[in-house]
């Protein structure tokens, strides 16, 4: 391996078709082999390999870990819903992750999970790419796909009074949600300042945005 | 005073002059920026387009210390309440300049998240055409909120201030008043029942004392 890593250092790594030809058999190979994958015919471009939920935290590992692949760089996490697509029967949404390899250009493909409708729940991986944390936040903020493990699942983009899903295909995209009060950032602040070592003398009290004192003044309508 | 107005140092004028020509020479701006207007408003007021040369000599980045809230870019609906808090906080006299077609229509981003002008939240004096609007725009709009300025009269705003403050206090002695009134109604009321029991009370002791001598 070390000799390896030595002769790349010293010639530029291309990512040839060859390369990434290779890449994506052998690599396919092993998620075929361990963890039943399948590769989707839609991907004309690169490899897209379609993976049961439950196994989509093994092949991560398996891919960021293995020496020969070096999956070391998530690139996207994108959500995708199926709803009115022609020609298709399936699970309604999908979550897709971009993978990418720092050193080795040629390497790089793409996980694709399939949710159904009434079962919305991923495994979260943003306990082996720190990332993931606020990809999948953005995921659920515009999907409601939900990320089972996820340290902090809350809305990333929308505020906080937004109801509905926006990137979903059945939510009008002309309906637009008046947001009433300002984020409440004190207790974020408070907690911030407290760990770089100032002691907090009074805590403020944090007020729902439903509350009618808090929303006298404001522009809700 | 005849004396005075000989010296060589006075002059008389409007006083709605004075305020005015005061106030339209000293705006100074608060950048709301949010998108590609704010770098278009920094060239106008750097160096080159140079905005102080009419009095905004300087960019004031607390709503306290600036006239002219000058709203660059888009404002979506998580950005609306701060937007509304920060007009809110700016002292009067205030104005405000509606640079680019984000921030007057919503621009490009017709959908859930930009609020399609920022006049559904706060009163806009100028606005201003443009993706992004050039610095001579910004300047032309400066011109015309002096304008605008010039025909304001600060006489009357006071009257029409001072109107209301008395109309308020007028309507709050009326609410006043009428709450008195159905206090004291309250307490008569309270009253009388107590005079009714005690008169009631006093009865029945004269005719116990009158059965039992």
């Amino acid at each position: 391996m070390s000799s390896d890593c030595e002769n790349q250092v010293k010639e530029p790594v291309v990512a040839t078709a060859e390369a990434r030809r290779a890449f994506e058999s052998s690599a396919f190979a092993c998620l075929e082999k361990e963890f039943g994958a399948v590769r989707s015919d839609k991907d004309s471009w690169g490899l897209t390999a379609v993976i049961a939920a439950d196994k989509l935290r093994d092949s991560v590992l398996f891919l960021k870990n293995d020496p020969q692949f070096q999956m070391d760089m998530l690139v996207d996490i994108a959500g995708v819903d199926y709803l009115g697509f022609e020609d298709y029967a399936g699970p309604r949404f999908a979550v897709l992750y971009m993978f990418k390899s720092v050193y080795l250009p040629a390497h790089r493909l793409s996980l694709k999970v399939f949710v159904s409708e009434a079962d919305l729940k991923v495994p979260t991986i943003s306990d082996i790419y720190p990332i993931a944390n606020w990809q999948e936040r953005e995921v659920f903020d515009q999907f409601g796909v939900i990320f089972v493990g996820h340290p902090d699942l809350r809305r990333i983009l929308n505020h906080v009074e937004f109801v509905g899903n926006p990137l979903r295909k059945d939510y009008p995209a002309h309906r637009r949600q008046w947001l009433s009060t300002n984020d409440y950032m004190l207790p974020v602040l408070e907690a911030r300042l407290e760990a770089k070592g100032y002691k907090i003398l009074s805590r403020s009290k944090e007020i729902l945005p439903n509350e009618e004192e808090y929303l006298t003044g404001s522009i809700k309508k | 005073m005849t004396a005075e107005a000989q010296e060589s140092n006075f002059f008389t004028s409007k006083l709605d002059f004075v305020v005015n020509w005061g106030r339209k020479n000293s705006l100074w701006p608060f950048p709301y920026g949010t998108a590609c207007c704010a770098i278009e408003f920094m060239s106008t007021e750097s160096s080159r387009y140079d905005l102080s040369r009419i009095g905004s000599e300087y960019v004031r980045f607390t709503p306290r210390q600036s006239d002219v809230l000058a709203v660059e870019g888009t404002i979506t609906y998580k950005q609306a309440p701060i937007l509304k808090r920060i007009y809110e906080q700016l002292a009067e006299p205030k104005w405000v300049v509606c640079m680019g077609a984000c921030a007057t229509s919503g621009g490009v981003y017709d959908c859930y998240c930009t609020v399609p002008g920022i006049d559904n939240i706060i009163p806009v004096d100028v606005y201003i055409g443009g993706c992004p609007p050039r610095p001579e725009s910004f300047f032309d709009a400066m011109f015309d909120l002096q304008n605008k300025i010039m025909d304001e009269s600060y006489m009357k705003q006071r009257t029409e201030r001072v109107k209301e403050q008395l109309e308020a206090i007028k309507a709050k002695t009326l609410e006043c008043k009428a709450e008195l009134a159905e206090f004291s109604h309250e307490k008569v009321n309270e009253i009388k029942a107590g005079v009714g029991d005690l008169k009631a009370a006093a009865i029945r002791k004269a005719e116990f004392w009158k059965e039992n001598p």
